[in-house]
């Protein structure tokens, strides 16, 4: 019949398309771009949270200037507990 | 179109424009082009979705693949992270997922205003995500969801250290969250605009160059509307298993 050869027909060329494409999707990694605006936002969120709380301890109980400089470190620390998580997750994958 | 007096910074695009000035107990609500585009991607999604999954046939149409591909892209990334727990806030995954991905594909269309662009549209976002996941964390666990910030297995000496770590890092999501979407389409939209000025500003027919370059960051920023949106997702739904299972 005519529709059996249509058919196989399409078969061979879905099957060439197939052929062509798989090698495509395996390189289809996260640019290093994105992959380093990931890391700097992680550190600088918790940057920014540690430095206000540090100014708002410092605000409310007049601890001008040590509570921003052990928050801020408390927040450089985080920052680099964020990385830490965000690396160990693309790892498992 | 340089008329003159006219002035062209690549942020001009993020200006916000008001259509009304309406005015509530002392509260700017005016009618603005944020407004207008978020609008147009809620209409747009709630057609697109009703409509296409209107025929209902068992084999789908090319639109009505499309949906169900959303769908079950949603599904799939729900039921890896938070197991079978997560079928219950599989439509506010969604919402969010298709809002930020239609949200962000309006905005490459020219003209048009980009949304997510602006860090307190994404923000807003992030906190209800975070509001959300906390509460839910409390319903779970109750007190005991303090304990997410307690490590076991360390020196009993270390934990006046750890512990404010551990809740900056938990206060500082949101921030990470809204920044990574907010800065993304920020720098994409600015950099296609700086681009675009050197397609006139260059002698000759050099401004060819610049804006070839154009035609494949415009793809290329498809592609990061996609991703963040995705990441966006992806993130909510790993919150939302931090708020079942602590650690």
């Amino acid at each position: 019949m005519v529709d059996e050869d249509k058919l196989r027909d399409l078969k061979e060329r879905i099957e060439t398309a197939k052929s062509i494409n798989t090698p495509l999707t395996k390189q289809n990694k996260e640019s290093g771009a994105g992959f380093g605006f990931k890391i700097s936002t992680e550190i600088i969120a918790a940057l920014v949270v540690g430095v206000g709380i540090g100014l708002i301890v410092d605000k409310y109980l007049g601890t001008k200037p040590f509570g921003l400089i052990i928050f801020f470190i408390f927040g450089a620390l985080a920052g680099f507990l964020n990385v830490y998580r965000v690396m160990r997750r693309i790892e498992k994958q | 179109m340089a008329s003159k007096g006219e002035k062209h910074s690549p942020l001009e695009q993020f200006e916000i424009i008001p259509f009304s000035n309406t005015e509530i107990a002392g509260y700017d609500i005016s009618f603005t082009n944020s407004s207008l585009s978020m609008i147009i991607t809620v209409a747009f999604i709630t057609l697109f979705l009703t409509l296409t999954v209107n025929p209902r046939s068992l084999v789908p149409s090319r639109m009505q693949l499309v949906s169900e591909l959303m769908y079950n892209f949603i599904a799939t990334l729900l039921s890896d992270t938070v197991g079978n727990n997560g079928k219950k806030y599989f439509p506010f995954v969604f919402s969010l997922f298709m809002f930020v991905l239609i949200g962000n594909m309006v905005g490459m269309v020219p003209y048009q205003f980009t949304f997510t662009s602006h860090i307190i549209v994404t923000f807003a976002l992030a906190a209800i995500v975070f509001i959300g996941t906390t509460i839910l964390g409390f319903a779970n666990h109750g007190i005991k969801f303090f304990s997410f910030f307690y490590i076991p297995g360390v020196p009993f000496y270390m934990h006046p250290l750890l512990i404010p770590i551990e809740v900056i890092s938990y206060l500082s999501r949101p921030i990470s969250l809204s920044v990574r979407l907010f800065a993304n389409m920020l720098a994409g939209h600015t950099l296609l605009k700086v681009f675009a000025g050197f397609v006139v500003a260059m002698p000759f027919f050099t401004g060819v160059f610049p804006l070839v370059f154009i035609v494949a960051l415009t793809g290329l920023e498809i592609l990061i509307a996609f991703l963040q949106a995705y990441v966006f997702a992806i993130l909510t739904c790993l919150y939302i298993n931090d708020a079942y299972h602590l650690h």
